[in-house]
């Protein structure tokens, strides 16, 4: 009993410290801790609620096995997105959406995704999201919600880095003028 | 460079809802994890079966076994031979029992012991 209260309020750095040492119950903790954010990051990207679970599982198994590989420079929380973010990413592409990565601008993302977060009303991002078309949609979580350079999400997306440059610049024009119209108007009056 | 949207939109990100089911998850996925495991200690273990057996059949097969036991002899007639300068005949004949394949178990025992000392001493590190 007492060992579940330790376990539950030790602080994220201890609990990788004791999965690097095979605490299944620990890695248990931070799964407990950080699986909300990993799945929802992965629904905003536009995955759907199964495969946005299945991935978020892979990317846990896969950082318990590279656990001591983890310096603590960074948030765990973090870590674990990157690795779910790229592993989404390698799905994406191997379900021959890759085209989609042409730079043109395709329309709104059929995938809304998100079962119970894809509510709009609820959750004004994922209705904002919603809006964008699949490439941007996937270049601005990685960017914005993975906190993957451009560079980082054009070698995730094997894509050519202008590419996922101007993805990111028409998505955020997009999501700037659904959650900050005036925000919008005032940069386009500036420039 | 980022704005104050971009940082606005970082954080929109960060924030998100804790999910109903987080404990089934949670499970499921140390669920799968165990599962790895076990299918993995059993792919080791049937390889490590299926190396050794490999080995001893070309043990067998290469007459290996014939020279390991002249080789034997003749270490157990060596032994028997220091062992009968070093300690009294009393003891090595009755006595205490002192005798060739006491020592060979001993010898083994010792090996075993070191061998998990190893272990632990690895894990330990």
């Amino acid at each position: 009993m007492a060992e579940r209260q330790s376990v539950a309020s030790a602080h994220d750095l201890e609990l990788v410290a004791l999965g690097a040492a095979g605490d299944r119950r620990a890695f248990g903790e931070l799964v407990r801790r950080h699986s909300s954010a990993v799945r929802s990051l992965l629904r905003r990207m536009g995955a759907d609620g199964p495969t946005a679970d299945d991935v978020a599982q892979d990317a846990f198994l896969a950082a318990f096995e590279q656990i001591s590989d983890f310096r603590g420079q960074g948030a765990f929380q973090a870590w674990v997105k990157r690795i779910a973010a790229r592993l989404y990413v390698k799905r994406w592409r191997r379900e021959a959406r890759t085209e989609l990565l042409a730079d043109s601008d395709a329309g709104a993302s059929s995938a809304h995704g998100g079962g119970e977060l894809g509510a709009a009303s609820r959750i004004d991002l994922d209705a904002a999201l919603a809006t964008l078309s699949a490439p941007e949609r996937v270049c601005v979580s990685l960017c914005y919600g993975a906190g993957l350079s451009h560079a980082e999400a054009a070698a995730a997306l094997n894509a050519p880095l202008g590419t996922v440059k101007s993805h990111v610049k028409r998505g955020l024009d997009k999501l700037r003028a659904r959650l900050a119209p005036e925000a919008g108007e005032r940069r386009e009056a500036h420039v | 460079m980022s704005d104050a949207f971009e940082f606005r939109l970082e954080r929109m990100f960060a924030e998100s809802p804790a999910m109903p089911d987080v404990d089934l998850f949670t499970l499921e996925t140390m669920g799968r994890l165990d599962r790895g495991w076990t299918a993995r200690r059993l792919v080791i273990g049937g390889m490590g079966a299926i190396g050794g057996l490999i080995g001893a059949t070309q043990i067998v097969g290469s007459g290996a076994l014939g020279q390991l036991h002249a080789l034997g002899a003749q270490g157990n007639a060596y032994l028997a031979e220091r062992l009968a300068q070093v300690v009294p005949a009393g003891l090595s004949h009755g006595g205490i029992g002192l005798d060739v394949e006491t020592l060979w178990m001993i010898g083994a025992l010792a090996v075993a012991a070191a061998g998990f000392g190893l272990v632990r001493l690895v894990r330990e590190i």
